[in-house]
């Protein structure tokens, strides 16, 4: 329709350039018009004097568009358009054939209906124009003669790497434009801004033909799913999970974790009708070593693609152990049963030592290692930041040292150390903490005023402590809701301020008919964590409660953990992509710091990879010139399996130390997701690189559309429009409605 | 229309109550016991000072036990307020002025007869003549859960072979799986506030009238206990000895220095090594 009234397609105008070829200028024609609106004017107030002032405005407007239309079409409008020249261009023609296209949506694979539309009706009459090339698109673009035998059995799908090969062989032959015939299934995130930029430089343009519907009628797949890259041994990890679903909201359905094929943890959760949502699972994060979990939803049936309900997420658990430090000013019960949760315990994570003021001038030590604090709390950052986590409980502020409480601020944001601070009368408010640099670490504002109060108070989840795997003492939600219900009260707690912008609170604390207050909050605090817990009264959860009850154990093992669990060493390596999902490229990136925690610049990094046959690899990474201490390189895994990567780094024969990363590289996982027709990218790329998308029902218009390109050699045409039929029509329809008007009003 | 108004009234009225019953039954779960004198039981009085009633982290929690079903020692109080209450606030004086360790001025009784709960938040007790108790099963079920949550006993003032008897008849009753044994010199409960190598027999006032350091055939003291899974102890016995007269007698002129300074040191050992281990 478009076509017959506008006589072209409507690439000619989106990509054209309008003109008017007439000799004479166009303030003429502005002139004539004008001229003719006043002289119609006085015409029509002189002969229609009964006509109402609005009914010979409505005449006047209709008798000097129709003369405004005219001159225009006398002044010959025109669209001034490149386009390519018959039988000397090359148009090369893209077939997706990952497996993803092998999915029969209608009954008919989509590879089929490509190759169907690609050979009934678009290759003849690209062929008549153009010299068309084409490709089998899957990891990389391959030129092919005929899609005849294509088999929809590539594991990939990178429409960037295989735009980038043809935009390269553009220097070699007149590329006008680059037709993909795909589901849009891209397994890399996306189309590079590189490779945009580079079509754009050629002026090639991309149309995208999309196939496969753009959601399943009934699926549900795991968009994504965010877990920690290490952990501890026997730590409590939190995954957060982004679900897609069609066609089963209200369903209720089994989140699962599995290792080996075994469950490991799983809870109900019941879709809601929106598409999207995200939900947390618990799960253990096990012994020391490398864990590999498969995280999703338990397949329902009639779902269309069961095979994207599981994602792999891998875990390295660390043998180290981390070491904590616990301060306290005074003899207190928080104090034994804390240390108690980890030491009764044999944590296999946690190196515990204390140190507790007894007398004014005697401190008691409880150490793990042999001549720890000799000399008291640290006096130097590296013998403070040799730990990975610090609890400070009832102890003055002005009991450190103003470099000391310096030293305790950088603990957490240059060394990225965990530090937990505990309510008390010689702490917080009451401690005079405030106008301190611990003040400012801290994730709650600390009141002016003396807060600690030995009144036993009721302790209660927020909505984000009902989420946090710090506060989860079962694994089910509802029944870990209830314990916490039960809770024995605190025997002391201290009001705090205000939480301060992205602080976390997750429980709060409060008397019968008090206002609640926070009583755990934490936060991100530079490169670590800060922790408060308002109170040192948590000890009643043990001795109120049975013996064999572990309630207060697991709640500061967990603490502790979320303390730790993120404090870096001084060699840090990591990996955006821990799994390659049918993928080769590992981009890595090494942290270095010295003993002091300061960036490392000029040293020697180098990075083992044991692959999964046995064989070893080595990459050496360069510095980062936008980052001081960091270092990067990438690496390619061959093969499928599990590899693991030991950085080292070196400085005039130091040791600075090392990390070890375990990375995975899967095969025939990636085209199972994102299997629906990615009709956002498709039409992005189209858009970005001056194409059209188009759906296989209105295809046909391409071949019409193609030659309008910039690319390859080309030829400026001037195609008339004066002759558009629309514009015959608007004449007709101008003048008929007059008519009818003024037939109507008696003035014909 | 009348009935249906009185009837939402009388609801309205039974959830109120039911809100405040529910309060109520709260607040006596939350209760912890403060500071009571037992006047007619007190074995020696002293002054209540004004700030008896103090919340702090730690105060010195006597318990109240049944006696003297095997001793005749039972009388209209019983054994267990021997020294009481002065012993026990001339002890907090001390705890006070030497550590750091925040007490209240006044003892606090566990009475393990009516409110035996009580004793779950008060993870430090003292039992003194425990030569003399007689524990019930439950009472016995209920120390066995004491000391398995984390909490301490000192007992003190029980001398010769019969007391002995007659204490490890009953604490062999809460620990039939675990032996009582000589604490080491080296053990942290004889060091965390001071060194405490070398002991001497701590004697009751009755030393400066017969002369002789012990009592009965209590010759040798012994600093004894059970330990825990983690080798921590859970129950000390100061045995042949009392300390709980030499800090009854800290003013008295006549009682030696020496006696009331180790009792005092090894109390506040004691009560840190509570808190600490």
């Amino acid at each position: 329709m478009f076509e017959f009234l506008f006589k072209y397609p409507p690439a000619i105008f989106s990509r054209g350039k309008f003109v008017l070829l007439s000799p004479w200028p166009v303030w003429v024609m502005a002139l004539l018009i004008i001229a003719a609106g006043a002289g119609l004017y006085w015409n029509l107030r002189q002969r229609h004097t009964l006509l109402t002032n609005l009914r010979t405005g409505i005449i006047w407007f209709a008798e000097t568009a129709l003369l405004a239309l005219l001159l225009f079409m006398l002044w010959h409008p025109a669209i001034s358009v490149a386009r390519l020249r018959p039988q000397q261009n090359v148009v090369a023609v893209l077939v997706d054939h990952s497996r993803s296209m092998g999915i029969a949506d209608d009954g008919k694979p989509r590879l089929q209906a490509a190759e169907t539309l690609l050979n009934d009706e678009l290759l003849p009459d690209l062929k008549k124009r153009f010299q068309v090339r084409m490709y089998a698109m899957g990891r990389d673009a391959v030129r092919i003669d005929q899609t005849q035998g294509l088999a929809a059995d590539d594991n990939a799908t990178r429409i960037g790497d295989s735009l980038k090969h043809i935009a390269s062989e553009a220097g070699t032959m007149p590329l006008g434009a680059i037709v993909v015939l795909t589901d849009g299934g891209d397994n890399t995130g996306g189309v590079d801004r590189d490779t945009i930029s580079q079509l754009r430089q050629l002026h090639v343009p991309v149309h995208t033909i999309g196939f496969g519907p753009d959601h399943f009628a009934k699926d549900i797949e795991i968009i994504d799913v965010a877990a920690p890259a290490r952990a501890l041994p026997l730590s409590r990890l939190s995954a957060r999970v982004a679900i897609r679903q069609h066609g089963f909201s209200g369903s209720k359905v089994k989140l699962t974790v599995r290792e080996n094929g075994h469950p490991v943890s799983q809870q109900v959760v019941e879709l809601k009708p929106d598409a999207e949502q995200s939900e947390t699972v618990l799960f253990n994060s096990g012994a020391a070593g490398a864990h590999t979990f498969q995280i999703g939803i338990e397949p329902l049936d009639g779902e269309q693609n069961t095979q994207n309900n599981f994602v792999v997420r891998l875990v390295n658990v660390a043998e180290k152990k981390m070491r904590v430090l616990y301060i306290e000013g005074e003899p207190r019960w928080e104090y034994k049963y804390l240390r108690r949760a980890i030491v009764d315990y044999n944590d296999p994570a946690i190196d515990f030592s204390g140190m507790v003021r007894t007398t004014q001038n005697k401190t008691y030590y409880q150490v793990a290692r042999t001549g720890e604090l000799a000399n008291g709390f640290p006096t130097k950052a590296e013998e403070l930041f040799g730990y990975d986590g610090l609890i400070i409980g009832s102890v003055e502020a002005n009991y450190f040292t103003p470099a000391q409480q310096q030293m305790i601020r950088d603990f957490a944001d240059r060394r990225g150390g965990g530090v937990i601070f505990l309510g008390g009368r010689f702490a917080l408010a009451d401690g005079g903490y405030s106008n301190t640099p611990m003040a400012e670490m801290m994730p709650l504002r600390i009141p002016n005023e003396k807060t600690w109060s030995r009144d036993f108070a009721d302790v209660a989840l927020t909505e984000a402590g009902r989420e946090s795997p710090i506060t989860r003492l079962e694994d089910d939600r509802a029944s870990n809701d209830a314990r916490w219900k039960k809770m024995p009260q605190v025997a002391n707690y201290a009001v705090m301020g205000e939480p301060k912008p992205g602080a976390v609170v997750l429980m709060t604390v409060a008397e019968a008919g008090h206002r609640p207050a926070p009583l755990l909050t934490i936060q991100n605090y530079g490169r670590g964590r800060v922790g408060v817990f308002a109170s040192a009264g948590s000890w009643r959860w043990k001795m109120l409660q049975d013996h064999t009850d572990k309630t207060h154990a697991i709640f500061w093992q967990q603490f502790m953990r979320w303390m730790v669990t993120e404090t870096p060493g001084e060699v840090v390596s990591s990996t955006p992509h821990q799994v390659l999902s049918d993928d080769t490229r590992l981009p890595l990136r090494v942290s270095v710091r010295d003993k002091e925690y300061n960036p490392v610049s000029g040293a020697t990094v180098q990075t083992s990879i044991v692959r999964p046959d046995g064989g070893s690899d080595t990459v050496s990474l360069k510095p980062d010139p936008l980052e001081s201490g960091v270092y990067t390189g990438e690496y390619t895994a061959d093969k499928p399996g599990t590899y693991v990567a030991e950085t080292t780094a070196h400085q005039d024969k130091t040791d600075l130390g090392r990390d070890t990363l375990t990375f995975r590289r899967e095969d025939g996982v990636a085209e199972n997701f994102g299997a629906a027709q990615n009709r956002d990218l498709l039409e992005k790329l189209s858009s970005d690189t001056g194409g059209s998308y188009y759906t296989p029902a209105n295809a046909k218009r391409l071949s019409g559309e193609i030659a309008v390109s910039e690319a390859g050699i080309t030829s400026h045409d001037n195609l008339d429009i004066w002759d558009m039929p629309i514009l015959f029509l608007l004449v007709i329809g101008i003048r008929g409605g007059e008519w009818l008007l003024r037939r109507k009003w008696g003035v014909v | 229309m009348l009935f249906s108004a009185h009837k939402k009234d009388m609801r309205l009225r039974i959830a109120i109550l039911a809100v405040l019953l529910c309060c109520g039954f709260s607040a006596l779960l939350a209760f912890q016991a403060q500071f009571k004198e037992y006047r007619n039981e007190e074995d020696n009085p002293a002054p209540v000072p004004k700030d008896a009633f103090e919340k702090t982290e730690w105060t010195f929690a006597r318990l109240r036990y049944p006696s003297g079903r095997y001793t005749g020692y039972d009388g209209e109080r019983g054994s267990w307020p021997t020294d009481f209450p002065k012993a026990d606030r001339q002890f907090l004086q001390g705890v006070r002025r030497l550590t750091k360790i925040h007490t209240r001025s006044v003892e606090q009784v566990i009475d393990l007869v009516n409110q035996p709960e009580e004793i779950f938040n008060w993870p430090w007790v003292y039992a003194v003549e425990v030569g003399h108790w007689d524990l019930t099963d439950a009472q016995c079920k209920l120390l066995r859960e004491y000391f398995l949550r984390g909490g301490f006993l000192m007992v003190d003032d029980f001398h010769g072979t019969f007391e002995w008897g007659v204490f490890v008849q009953s604490m062999s009753r809460i620990f039939p799986d675990r032996a009582i044994v000589e604490l080491p010199d080296a053990d942290p409960i004889f060091h965390t506030v001071y060194d405490l190598d070398h002991r001497l027999q701590v004697p009751g006032l009755q030393y400066l009238y017969s002369g002789k350091i012990y009592e009965k055939d209590g010759t040798i003291p012994h600093w004894r206990g059970i330990y825990d899974d983690d080798g921590r102890v859970m129950v000390a016995m100061c045995f042949n000895q009392d300390d709980g007269d030499a800090w009854e007698h800290a003013d008295n002129p006549a009682y030696e220095e020496k006696y009331t300074s180790q009792a005092y040191r090894l109390g506040i050992n004691y009560v840190t090594y509570a808190m600490t281990h």
